[in-house]
Parts: structure tokens; C-alpha cells; sequence
């Protein structure tokens, strides 16, 4: 087999809190993912997934353990990993195309190319008659489609998305989910999606990876064998879908008490 | 380096930068060779000779009286009104166009017409002082008054509260962290007020022995004079912002609680 | 003159409903003046103080003094703009363990006081003046822009560095984008300032400008005469921070409604 796309490897993160004290968010993690896979992170808030992806991405720097991107160890951002944020986190002063660009302009296209780039891209997440607006006069379920844009621009072999539909009402978020999936069955990113919510996981992921609360750690790893493409109304009636579903808020569930009993 | 300073504290890396910056001073005059800038040594050393002179002494606290005047008269007469306004379409509206046009009039500029009103003495200056602190305190007690949480005051109104016990006891409360903020702008106002005005009259006062020592090119007593001012500046703000800390530890720091001058 | 609001909390109503108690106050000031119960010496009717004004508008040897003052409030606003900002944004990024306890020392320090020293260092011409406006104005600019940078959010940044976009790039990109507003707003303080400490500046020791007017007409007891540099002030104030407001307005499209 060949060399997984992302390895992590003994990952921890210690916090220091206000009064001084160590607070361990991570422990000990082991996860690898392959090329072109779409793993999931599930877990109930504050157990650390937004720590760990941001580890990936380089943003925040691991207390111990060691992450490796195609065999390259992860020392800081960089474009071969994209992020998407919950909180969208454009850039409130540039346009919609021009936060498009802004990547594109950095790595020194020129400004005719990154253009015409970022309207094919507007245009696939069907933005293109918004492209003078302003993030603020966006809804948020096309400021997020901006913000996948801005990032699928630069080309990330991977895409690091926290929680990207966790502020959007249910009707945008399954709009999104399925635009997501359209995106990725076309040109198979890898993506690593972090998220609370179960059947979201279920529905986008080739795998799902469980964590626990305080420190966060992994609780097991579940394989999701369903066809794709996937289309969600055929789902919604398949029997191993539904035990999917059923197995990982059973998980969530121990993870709760747990937490509650510790 | 940087952050074995920041190890240090705030204290004491404050006293540091103080010692570095008379240092740069020393060096520069040492350096320039002018008349007009002496050493930081040769002024430090005219500082226990002013403060030592029963008549110099008397002047300097002469002003800080004055400047305590003006402003505890601002305190009782801005802080109502600024909190009337921020409740009050009506106030607001009113005295609004009054203030703005107010607002970039130098006040200690007013000196050489108020001194022909109420004549050269203590009053004229204290009026000054007054003015000059009464528009930042008028303008952040505003400010405060506006954010106060209406749910707060239909509560106080919901328990029979009537409008003036209302301003007192719930909107001047939830206001306290912007009208402390103004009172701190307000300080420095006065400060300034009180030097420009007394530097404007030349009639008395620490800006006056200012510059009386200038024109009799007493330049160690120059410098000594600004560093007595500096240091009453310094240690007024320190002293109010440990104050204001403590009545305001509850609310949340405000970025722009470090802008001096906010509103001249 | 709403756009000029000092108190820009809301957009007044009506700009009628707002000039109207100013309109009565400058009536009752009139009524009081034309009633003969303060001597004219005294306190000059606004209508006596306007008609001066408009008098002297197309004076040259006004306008001299006008030109002089503007100057001075000018460059010595942009030099404290130009090193408010790199100072600021400097010090957030890094320099901040050695400026912050510096600034600490000089923000609180009644600038005014170090006008004598600017004079005997710098001369009785332009010079002093326009060192007592930067040092009076820089650090409303400087620690706005500072406190903007220190507090951009950290996804942004996140976004533009993963993007490919360098340190530096993003110091120019982001950092600067994002402190905008506050710059601003630290513009609008330093901006009035200006206006006030030239105006002092002049008083204290010049030949020519607004404040040395004032003093002038002071000396001979012309009393008109002394209200009309100070209404030049306030209109030249004005009519800056209206100037100010409309250049954040354009920079600020995109931005919230930031105050
Ligand atoms: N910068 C930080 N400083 C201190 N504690 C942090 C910081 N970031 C996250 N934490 C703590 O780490 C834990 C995990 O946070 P996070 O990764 O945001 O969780 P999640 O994304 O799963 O909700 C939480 O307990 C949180 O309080
Ligand atoms: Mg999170």
C-alpha cells in the first residue's frame, strides 16, 4: 500500500489554563488517511476536533507526536492544505472574487488568470452573479460557498473543513452537503471534515473517527460501506445506512456518559 | 530580551523603559551640544531645587487645585447630563449640534475671553478647566448611557422606578466602565487645560513658571519644569487607572481603554 | 452636517429637528446682545461675529493666517498618521515587549508641556509647532492601529497564510485591512487633537496663525475679533472630520457597521 496522505502519529496538546494548570485537550492520537479519502471526525463539542485539525493545518502547534503530509513533516501552513472554517473567515474588505483571488494573487498568478479562475469557480458553486458583492451582504450559506471557493482556488491536495455547515439552518446545510460531495466525487480531494453531528458524518465519509471529552482520544474508528455516488433519498431507506446511524449515536451516547461519570 | 521584559511585569518594565528613555536623553544632548536641550542630568538635578522652593512648590499645587476644581465641578455637571443624553432622544437631539460644534474649540483658547468675563483670578481658570473636562466626560457617559441594556431599565420600570432613580441606580451603574473611561480621558484633560491655559494668561501657576524660566533661559529649570509635569501626568493616570480597574474589574477590558485624549 | 456627527452613536433624524435648538440658543444669544443686557464689549452679537467672518473670508492677510495654521495642522497630522500606523503595527507584531512599556511612559505625558522644549530645540517657526501636533496626535493613531492588529482574527490570518501568502504579504494584506476601522477612528481623535494643539501652539508663541489672531485681538481688546479665529477652528474641525468620515464611508464598504 502506498503512503497515506496524512499521518498522525502520538499526537497531544496540553493547554495552559488561566490559573496556570495544564489542560490536556489531546492524547495520544493515531489516525492516517489515504489519498483521495474523506474521513470524518465526530465528537461532542469541545473534545478537541477543532485542536486537531487545526494541528494538521499548521496553525497550532502539537505538545507532542508527529504529523506528516505525503511524508513531510507539517511545520506551518501551507497550500497543500486548505482550510474551511465554520465562521467562513473571508476577508470582510475584499469582494467576493477578490477573496477568490486573494490566493491565487499570492502565489503570483497573474491578475487576468487568477480571474478568469475564480469566476469558473464562482460559477461551479453557483455564485457567478454575486461575484461584486461583499461577504456581508451574503446569506451564510453563500458565504461559505465563497469561502470553499477561495480555498478549492489555490488547489489544496487536502482540504481541512471545521464544522463548515455547523452555522447554517438544516435547508442550506443539505444543499451544501450534496454540493460538497458533487465537488469531491469529481476531483477526490482528501478531505478531513470535522463535525458533531452523526448522520452528516455517515452521509459524506468513507470512515468516521469517534473521539472521547477530556483529553480527547479516539474511541474507534467506523468504516462507512456504502455506495457512492450517494444520493441521500435512496440512504434514508437503506438498512445498513440506518445501522450506521444507530452505531455512532450509540457511541456518542457512551461518550456523553462517560464524561458525565468521570 | 523581549521576553525576559515581559517576564520582568509591567512595573518594572515601565521603569526600565523610564531609566532608557532618560538615557537616550543624556546621550542625545550629549550628542546635539544646543543650548536649548541640556543633558537629562542637568535638568534632573533642578527638580529637588524647584520642589524645594517654598514659592514654586505653592504655584505647582495652586494649579492641581484648580485642576481639581474644574474637574470635580465636570464630574457633577457632565456625567448627568452625558447619561440624560445617551437615555434620551429628545436630550440628545438638543444638545448634540451644541457639542459638536464645541468639540474642536480649543477650550484653554477661550481663556483670553473668559479672563475679560470674570477677570485674571482663580475662577476664570477653574471655568476653563471645567470645560475643557466637561465635553469627553459628557461624550463617554453618552456612549455608556446608549449601550445600557433596555431589558434592565423594564425591570427597574416594571418596580415602580421613577425616571431620575432610574438614571442613578440602573443606567449610571451599567455605564460606569465608559464614564470611568471618560473620567481617565477626562484627567488628562484637565491637565492639559490647566498648562495650556496658565502658559495663554501668565499669570500663575505651573505653566507660568514654565515659562518664565524659558525667557529668562533658565533651560535646566525648562526641562526640570516638564519633568514635573510629566511625572504629575504619569502618576495621575496610574493612580486613576488602578482605581478605575478596581471599580470596573467585573467588565470586560475595552481596547480602547488605553487611547489618551479620546475626545479633546 | 450629519455625517459630521461628533456623537455618531445613530444618524440624527431630521437634520431640522437637530439644527433647531442650536438655531434657538444663537436666536436667544442675539435676542440678549440686540436687548443691551451685556455690554457689547463684552460679548458680541453671532450675528456681528458672522458678519465679520464673511468680512474677512476673501482677506488675504486672513487667509495668510488661515494657510499658516492649516499647515502646520496638515503635516503635522500626516507625520503622526505615517509613523502612528508603522509604530502601531510594528510594536503588534513582535516589537510589542519592548515599545508597549515605552508607550506606557509617553501616552499619559501632557504633550503641551514639552512645547517649550520644542521651541528652544526646534525654533520659533513651523518646526515647533508641527513637532507639538505629532507628538500630541501620534499616539491616539498609534495605539489604535496597535490594538486593531493585536486583535485580528487569528482565522483570517490562518486563511491567508494557508493560501500561500508570506508574513510579510500578510502584514499588508490582512493585518493592515483588518485594523482599519480602528485606525480610523483613532484618525478621528488624533484629527481634533490637531486642530486644538496647533490652535494652542499659536497662542503660546507664534507671529502668525489662528491662535497668534486671537491673542492678537486679545492684546487690543477687539473683542469680534477674538471670536472669529475661534469659530475658523471649529469650521475647519468640521469640515476635516467631514472629510475623515466620507474617506472611511469609501475605505470601509466592505466592513460592518463598525462606529
Ligand atoms: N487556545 C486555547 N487555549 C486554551 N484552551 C483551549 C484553546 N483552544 C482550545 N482549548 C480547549 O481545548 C479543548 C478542545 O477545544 P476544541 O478543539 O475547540 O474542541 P471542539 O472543536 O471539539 O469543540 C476545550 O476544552 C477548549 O477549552
Ligand atoms: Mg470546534
Amino acid at each position: 500500500m502506498s503512503e497515506p496522505m496524512i499521518a498522525i502519529q502520538g499526537l497531544t496538546k496540553r493547554f495552559s489554563t488561566a490559573d496556570g494548570r495544564k489542560h490536556l485537550a489531546i492524547d495520544d492520537v493515531n489516525v492516517e488517511v489515504a489519498e483521495g479519502e474523506f474521513v470524518s471526525i465526530l465528537g461532542p463539542s469541545g473534545c478537541g476536533k477543532s485542536t486537531l485539525l487545526y494541528m494538521v493545518g499548521g496553525f497550532v502547534a502539537p505538545s507532542a507526536g508527529a504529523i506528516t503530509v505525503q511524508g513531510r513533516p507539517v511545520t506551518g501552513p501551507g497550500p497543500d492544505r486548505g482550510p474551511v472554517f465554520q465562521e467562513f473567515a473571508l476577508f470582510p474588505w475584499k469582494t467576493v472574487l477578490e477573496n477568490v483571488m486573494y490566493g491565487l494573487r499570492q502565489q503570483g498568478v497573474s491578475k487576468a488568470e487568477a480571474e478568469a479562475r475564480a469566476r469558473a469557480l464562482l460559477d461551479m458553486v453557483h455564485l457567478k452573479d454575486f461575484a461584486d458583492f461583499y461577504p456581508k451582504e451574503l446569506s451564510g450559506g453563500m458565504r461559505q460557498r465563497v469561502a470553499i471557493a477561495r480555498t478549492l482556488a489555490y488547489q489544496p491536495q487536502i482540504l481541512l473543513m471545521d464544522e463548515p455547515f455547523g452555522a447554517l439552518d438544516a435547508h442550506t446545510r443539505t444543499v451544501l452537503q450534496n454540493e460538497l460531495l458533487g465537488i469531491w466525487e469529481r476531483d477526490r480531494k482528501t478531505v478531513l471534515f470535522v463535525t458533531h453531528g452523526v448522520d452528516e458524518a455517515v452521509f459524506l465519509s468513507d470512515r468516521v473517527v469517534v473521539m472521547t471529552r477530556a483529553p480527547g482520544r479516539i474511541k474507534k474508528v467506523v468504516e462507512i460501506d456504502l455506495p457512492r455516488p450517494r444520493v441521500r433519498a435512496e440512504l434514508l431507506v437503506n438498512r445498513r445506512y440506518q445501522e450506521y446511524i444507530v452505531e455512532l449515536e450509540q457511541l456518542i451516547e457512551d461518550v456523553h456518559l462517560e464524561a458525565a461519570g468521570a | 530580551m523581549k521576553s525576559a521584559l515581559r517576564k520582568l511585569g509591567p512595573a518594572a518594565s515601565t521603569v526600565l523603559s523610564l531609566g532608557a528613555l532618560l538615557v537616550l536623553w543624556e546621550i542625545l544632548a550629549r550628542l546635539a551640544q544646543i543650548d536649548g536641550f541640556p543633558p537629562a542630568t542637568e535638568a534632573l538635578v533642578q527638580v529637588p531645587l524647584i520642589l524645594g522652593e517654598r514659592e514654586s512648590l505653592a504655584s505647582i499645587g495652586a494649579s492641581l487645585w484648580r485642576m481639581f476644581l474644574g474637574g470635580a465641578l465636570a464630574l457633577c455637571f457632565a456625567v448627568p447630563v452625558g447619561l440624560a443624553m445617551g437615555r434620551n432622544k429628545r436630550i440628545a437631539q438638543a444638545l448634540n449640534p451644541v457639542l459638536t460644534a464645541a468639540y474642536p474649540i480649543p477650550k484653554a483658547a477661550l481663556m483670553p475671553i473668559i479672563m475679560l468675563w470674570f477677570g485674571v483670578g482663580d475662577l476664570s481658570k477653574v471655568l476653563v478647566i471645567f470645560l475643557g473636562v466637561s465635553l469627553p466626560l459628557i461624550y463617554h457617559s453618552f456612549h455608556g448611557a446608549h449601550a445600557v441594556d433596555e431589558k434592565l431599565l423594564w425591570s427597574a420600570m416594571a418596580m415602580g422606578m421613577k425616571p431620575v432613580a432610574r438614571l442613578f441606580k440602573v443606567v449610571l451603574p451599567s455605564a460606569l466602565p465608559d464614564v470611568l473611561l471618560g473620567c481617565r480621558v477626562g484627567l488628562a484633560m484637565a491637565l492639559i487645560v490647566m498648562i495650556s491655559s496658565e502658559m495663554i494668561a501668565r499669570q500663575s501657576g505651573a505653566g507660568d513658571l514654565l515659562f518664565n524660566a524659558l525667557d529668562m533661559a533658565l533651560y535646566g529649570d525648562v526641562y526640570a519644569m516638564i519633568v514635573i509635569l510629566a511625572a504629575i501626568g504619569f502618576v495621575l493616570d496610574w493612580v486613576f487607572e488602578r482605581v478605575r480597574r478596581r471599580l470596573v474589574h467585573w467588565a470586560e477590558s475595552r481596547q480602547d481603554a488605553m487611547v489618551p485624549g479620546g475626545g479633546v | 452636517m450629519s455625517a459630521s456627527n461628533i456623537f455618531a452613536g445613530e444618524r440624527l433624524r431630521g437634520t431640522a429637528a437637530s439644527v433647531l435648538p442650536l438655531a434657538l440658543i444663537l436666536l436667544a444669544w442675539e435676542a440678549v446682545c440686540r436687548a443691551g443686557l451685556v455690554a457689547p464689549t463684552l460679548l458680541p452679537a453671532p450675528s456681528v461675529v458672522l458678519l465679520r467672518w464673511i468680512a474677512l473670508l476673501p482677506d488675504p492677510d486672513f487667509l495668510h493666517h488661515v494657510a499658516q495654521t492649516m499647515i502646520r495642522l496638515l503635516s503635522g497630522f500626516a507625520i503622526a498618521l505615517a509613523a502612528g500606523v508603522s509604530i502601531g503595527l510594528l510594536a503588534s507584531r513582535g516589537g510589542g515587549g519592548l515599545l508597549e512599556p515605552v508607550i506606557r511612559v509617553l501616552a499619559p505625558i501632557p504633550k503641551i508641556a514639552l512645547y517649550p522644549a520644542f521651541v528652544l530645540i526646534f525654533g520659533f517657526d513651523h518646526a515647533s509647532k508641527i513637532a507639538l501636533v505629532v507628538a500630541d496626535a501620534v499616539f491616539p493613531i498609534l495605539l489604535a492601529t496597535f490594538h486593531g492588529a493585536r486583535s485580528v482574527e487569528p482565522k483570517l490570518l490562518w486563511s491567508a497564510w494557508a493560501a500561500g501568502a508570506s508574513r510579510r504579504a500578510t502584514i499588508f494584506t490582512v493585518v493592515l485591512p483588518s485594523a482599519l476601522p480602528s485606525i480610523l477612528t483613532g484618525c478621528k481623535i488624533a484629527l481634533l487633537i490637531s486642530c486644538v494643539t496647533v490652535f494652542l501652539a499659536e497662542m503660546i508663541s507664534s507671529t502668525d496663525g489662528l491662535g497668534h489672531l486671537l491673542i492678537r485681538s486679545a492684546r487690543s481688546f477687539r473683542i469680534v475679533d477674538m471670536f472669529v479665529p475661534l469659530v475658523t477652528i471649529s469650521t475647519i474641525g468640521l469640515l476635516l472630520n467631514a472629510a475623515l468620515v466620507a474617506v472611511r464611508n469609501r475605505l470601509l464598504v466592505g466592513h460592518g457597521n463598525h462606529r
